[in-house]
């Protein structure tokens, strides 16, 4: 064996895989070549700093455990989890739009990237326009006629009271498009700020978001989107997003309450 | 699985549900720690390291049937989180990676960790973080995680002979960064050009 194949095989004899006659004599080798013997001890104690070195880091998977175990238990329970769309693929979100920001710079040429779920975006514009910018808008502020409306689209009228959190009350509503379907539009407030939230029927179909934590036994998905915070929980009958500008814990808090009370 | 169906037969489905639970987390969950102390190495920040992890453990709990009770449960979890991470970069390939220390994980365990000095921690984090994925992938899995090259080749789906060579690029890249005449100080670490087309 000569030094070549030391070299080449240093992998096989460091992890024990190396055959037993080619182990004899890569040993042999190593007793009669200084050069050899001092490059397999200097990677061995290269590995031995970096094992080190990476299993004294702190590793706390306490909470992707708790996620973990909270989303295989929906399942089993029979709930229809949303499909993934984690942190990574958000990165890839970004990064995919930032060449493609590129292209369009250099090349001037259209191109195409991937975006947050559309029905999220949607619901981010219809808020900031019609909330946000007041622009003007049919509303019906008189309870009776929301209620009537609600039962129209097949929403009971008492989930409109239900999901109305301590310190919130009903301020107006109307219907909208997310997405090509028909949301109620709620506009609730708690005095000092309004918030938006949307109410369908569920027609089995899970929305598509990243799934933060199980509330009340319901995935609930949040995103945010240009300083506007969206969360939406997932019931057997009703879909229900929350947009807020306020803060990200704001709208989960929402939706945590419209999970426990829907 | 799922839990619905005839009634006479609800009590047993839950009882086979609550078992493959059970089975999971005695053979899977347990390896949660490795998988997302790879994935801190791998990823871009904690989060998506998480939600990396989060997504490789629903996947194996998914396809949880198709593993074959006592073999290498760890190697399985690993295969899944590496086509993962795979799928992702392919759809950003040609982008350079910038991983910052702080991301590389260099948060120690505390105070006093016997016999490593935080400067030496820090030089080898740093020095890892600024190897190419496949680099840093091979070390991580083969040198801290213990996997055999056989291991490693299954995992990555590449021949035993490629992780073999890449093993030995990877080691002499690290002492290379790591030796103190390189003069590669560097506070955030960006893959060359080189490293970047061997991506490709």
């Amino acid at each position: 064996m000569n030094c070549s194949e030391i070299a080449r095989l240093a992998p096989l004899y460091i992890t024990g895989e190396l055959e037993a006659q080619r182990a004899a004599e890569f040993d042999q080798h190593l007793r009669t070549c200084s050069s050899c013997i001092e490059e397999v001890q200097r990677q061995a104690r290269l590995d031995a700093r970096l094992r080190d070195v990476i299993l004294a880091q702190k590793t706390d998977v306490a909470e992707v455990d708790r996620r973990v175990r909270d989303l295989i238990a929906a399942q089993v329970k029979g709930h229809r989890l949303p499909r993934l769309w984690p942190a990574w693929r958000r990165g890839a979100t970004l990064a995919m739009g930032f060449a493609a920001a590129l292209v369009l710079i250099v090349a001037g040429y259209g191109s195409f990237s991937r975006r947050p779920p559309r029905v999220y975006s949607d619901a981010a514009t219809d808020h900031r326009l019609e909330v946000i910018e007041r622009q003007p808008r049919p509303w019906l502020n008189d309870p009776e006629e929301i209620a009537s409306l609600a039962a129209q689209q097949g929403i009971a009228p008492s989930a409109l009271h239900a999901i109305l959190t301590e310190g919130y009350h009903l301020v107006r509503a109307k219907l909208c498009y997310l997405d090509r379907r028909t949301f109620l539009h709620l506009v609730v407030s708690d005095g000092t700020r309004e918030t938006s939230i949307y109410l369908r029927p569920h027609d089995g179909k899970p929305l598509s978001g990243p799934v933060r934590e199980i509330a009340n036994g319901k995935p609930l998905c949040t995103s945010d989107l240009d300083q506007v915070h969206v969360a939406s929980v997932e019931t057997a009958e009703l879909v229900a997003i929350v947009v807020t500008e306020q803060s990200a814990d704001a709208a989960r808090d929402l939706a945590r309450f419209a999970a426990a009370v829907l | 699985m799922s839990v619905n169906g005839p009634a006479f037969l609800l009590p047993r489905m839950t009882t086979t549900v609550r078992a493959r639970q059970d089975e999971f987390e005695r053979v899977a969950m347990p390896h949660s720690p490795s998988l997302l102390r790879v994935a801190r190495q791998l990823a871009r920040d904690a989060p998506a390291a998480e939600d990396l992890v989060q997504d490789t453990l629903l996947r194996a709990w998914r396809s949880f049937d198709q593993f074959q009770t006592g073999t290498n449960a760890k190697a399985w979890l690993f295969r899944i989180m590496f086509n993962r991470f795979r799928a992702v970069r392919r759809k950003v390939r040609g982008r350079a990676v910038t991983v910052s220390l702080d991301q590389a994980g260099a948060e120690p365990n505390g105070p006093g960790e016997p016999g490593l000095a935080l400067n030496e921690m820090a030089a080898i984090t740093q020095a890892l973080a600024a190897l190419s994925p496949e680099h840093r992938t091979v070390l991580l899995l083969g040198v801290v995680e213990g996997f055999s090259c056989r291991e490693l080749a299954e995992i990555l789906s590449i021949p035993i002979g490629t992780v073999m060579s890449r093993l030995s690029r990877a080691r002499r890249a690290l002492r290379e960064r790591l030796a103190p005449t390189s003069g590669r100080e560097r506070s955030a670490a960006v893959c060359s050009e080189r490293e970047v087309r061997e991506l490709q």
